[in-house]
């Protein structure tokens, strides 16, 4: 299988895009306002497109149909609670975070915690998510640079490193809203087409789900009602319950998505930004689904690799690409998506893929990067070091933490320690479970104080960090309870953790002193709805 | 706490979840049911893949945002 030049094509076509798009909108970049927060003037069209675009990442495109392909049907309500956590962030933080209108994520731990000192513990696991989600979108570029080029999996590292660091080096918030809303539109049409190619080529969607019960007759299984479960992780009702939770409450609470609040014009046009976020982002996840459930059917009828000898079904034509590209750790799985469409032999389809692939990718490691440029540079050299450089000099410092950031990232990349959507599950719960509690109950309840706010960020980043991690090493998969064994409770991403940091935030904010009353009125009462 | 909330935002919450619930409870009670027919296709494509993925989602997104 060489390069085709229609895929290649394709690519250079989305490049040009994003150049032209870059390009245009730099100008508009003029002060520190303006790149860090594109100055506060994007609709809600715009901002929702691009909120997609940032909040959906490689994770999305690749490791959602790639946990269908391994899980089977049960694993579509995992889908359900990513979009379904939307609409519920409209009024839960989106429309509250842009009437205060800060500029960085930490800015409101700072403000309503009273203390300049929550900037640096806030920072901890964003940190920890940060890193882990600018891994996983350059592994992700990886995959697609390996798609279009069909080189080295190490040398398509390199070059999704530099395609990043390029394109985050480009300009700030200003260039990246404008190009992630065209990178939201790219990647729900290529996901889209993805799944009418997919439908068509079985005649519908009956035909589809015949094809599939034909080669895994498992499939369509659900816990306890079929004898044999889709996937041993599916086959405890919490399997399904823990997956829909994992991601349910990021969009609300994630760092990435939290600062796009930010750039809206107005608290209507935050608020009608989610809609067309729901918009772009849910008829992508319909074609991912299509295409995750056909994945396997389609790579073990159509793959030109199911001709090599020794290779038998759709694992033995992951493992021999594996073998022939040096695919490094556990992210030639994550290959299953680009797979399945390569089979279906249509150049054309491959580069929209791909030019999809790559928006996804890119976009969710500009978000992230710029998270993460504002996080070390503004506010921890900034506000909590007391250095002048950040506010004289935000681009200088911005670029010089973007090289830090991405060097380290694309390191881990050479071997990913997990697949996609298991390294942006681990962040997940790292985020919701430690800062998740105190941005949202900060905002909802006037009890939230310091003492809880700093005792749950520390307290829960160490919980959900060791025992995913602990899970992950000593029982072969992130997914069983650690404390059990494998094959024992299934407790996906070990979720359960955000659900023990609300109630322990709120149990250590009962017994411990309050903020000062103008404190409370003004980061608490005065962002609601009513006020 | 969690006062000032307007009351449109638990019914949503509520339509979602229960939407959830519901037929999850369906899949682990009633055997094959994601595969039982409803207009001609398989249900799960209906309840899971259209409405509860996209639709509803829109619907009260809509709803929530003088």
């Amino acid at each position: 299988m060489g390069a085709n030049p229609v895929v290649i094509l394709g690519a250079l076509i989305y490049f040009a895009i994003m150049i032209a798009i870059g390009w245009y909108s730099r100008k508009a970049a003029l002060n520190a306002s303006d790149y860090y927060v594109a100055g506060r003037k994007v609709g809600p069209f715009v901002n929702g497109a691009a909120l997609a675009s940032t909040y959906l990442s490689p994770a999305s495109f690749l490791g959602l149909p790639a946990f269908i392909f391994l899980l089977g049907y049960p694993f579509w309500w995992a889908l359900v609670g990513i979009i379904g956590g939307m609409p519920i962030a409209t009024l839960l933080t989106a429309a509250p975070l842009r009437k205060y209108a800060p500029t960085s994520f930490t800015d409101y731990y700072a403000d309503r915690y009273d203390s300049k000192w929550l900037r640096l513990v806030a920072g901890i696991p964003t940190l920890i998510a940060g890193i882990a989600y600018v891994t996983l979108s350059i592994v992700g570029t990886a995959l697609f640079m390996l798609a279009i080029l069909k080189l080295n999996f190490n040398v398509s590292v390199v070059i999704a490193a530099l395609v990043v660091f390029v394109y985050v080096y480009w300009g700030g918030m200003v260039a990246t809203t404008w190009s992630a809303a065209f990178q939201g539109v790219t990647m729900a049409v290529a996901a889209v087409v993805g799944a009418i190619y997919t439908i068509a080529h079985f005649g519908g969607i009956n035909g589809m789900t015949e094809a599939v019960l034909s080669i895994s007759p498992n499939f369509f299984n659900t816990p306890y009602a079929n004898e044999k479960a889709s996937h041993a992780l599916m086959g405890m009702w919490t399997g399904v319950v823990g997956f829909y939770y994992t991601w349910h409450f990021g969009f609300a609470a994630m760092p990435y998505t939290v600062v796009r609040f930010f750039t809206a014009q107005d608290i209507k046009s935050a608020r009608r930004s989610v809609f067309w976020a729901v918009f772009f982002g849910g008829a992508m996840y319909m074609g991912l689904t299509i295409i995750g459930t056909a994945a396997r059917t389609l790579i073990e009828t159509l793959h030109p690799f199911m001709q090599v000898e020794g290779v038998k079904n759709a694992v033995d034509v992951l493992k021999h690409m594996k073998q022939v590209y040096g695919v490094g750790g556990a992210a030639v799985t994550d290959y299953s998506m680009i797979a399945a469409m390569e089979g279906l032999k249509s150049p054309f389809l491959l580069a929209v893929i791909c030019a999809g692939g790559l928006a996804i990718a890119m976009s969710t490691a500009a978000g992230w990067t710029m998270v993460l440029n504002v996080l070390l540079g503004r506010d921890l050299i900034g506000k909590v070091f007391g250095s002048n450089w950040p506010e004289e000099k935000p681009v200088q410092v911005t670029r010089i933490m973007t090289t830090l950031v991405i060097v380290i990232c694309t390191l881990i990349a050479f071997n990913p320690p997990a697949l996609v959507l298991d390294i942006s599950g681990a962040a997940f719960i790292v985020i919701l479970a430690s800062v998740g509690p105190p941005l949202i109950l900060g905002i909802w309840w006037h009890r939230a104080n310091t003492t809880a706010a700093v005792a749950n960020i520390l307290v829960m980043t160490f919980l959900s960090t060791y025992s995913w991690m602990y899970a992950n090493t000593k029982l072969g998969s992130a997914h069983w309870f650690f404390l059990s064994k494998k094959g024992g409770i299934v407790t996906p991403h070990q979720f359960y953790w955000v659900f023990v940091g609300f109630v322990f935030f709120i149990l250590i904010s009962l017994i411990t002193k309050p903020n000062k009353d103008e404190i409370v009125k003004k980061y608490s009462y005065d962002l609601r709805p009513e006020n | 706490m969690f006062k000032g909330l307007p009351k449109v935002f638990w019914a949503g919450m509520g339509l979602l979840y229960g939407w959830f619930f519901l037929f999850f409870l369906l899949e682990i009670t009633v055997p094959g049911f994601p595969l039982k027919k409803f207009l001609g296709i398989p249900g799960c494509y209906l309840y899971n893949w259209i409405l509860a993925l996209w639709v509803l989602n829109m619907i009260v997104a809509v709803i929530f945002y003088e």
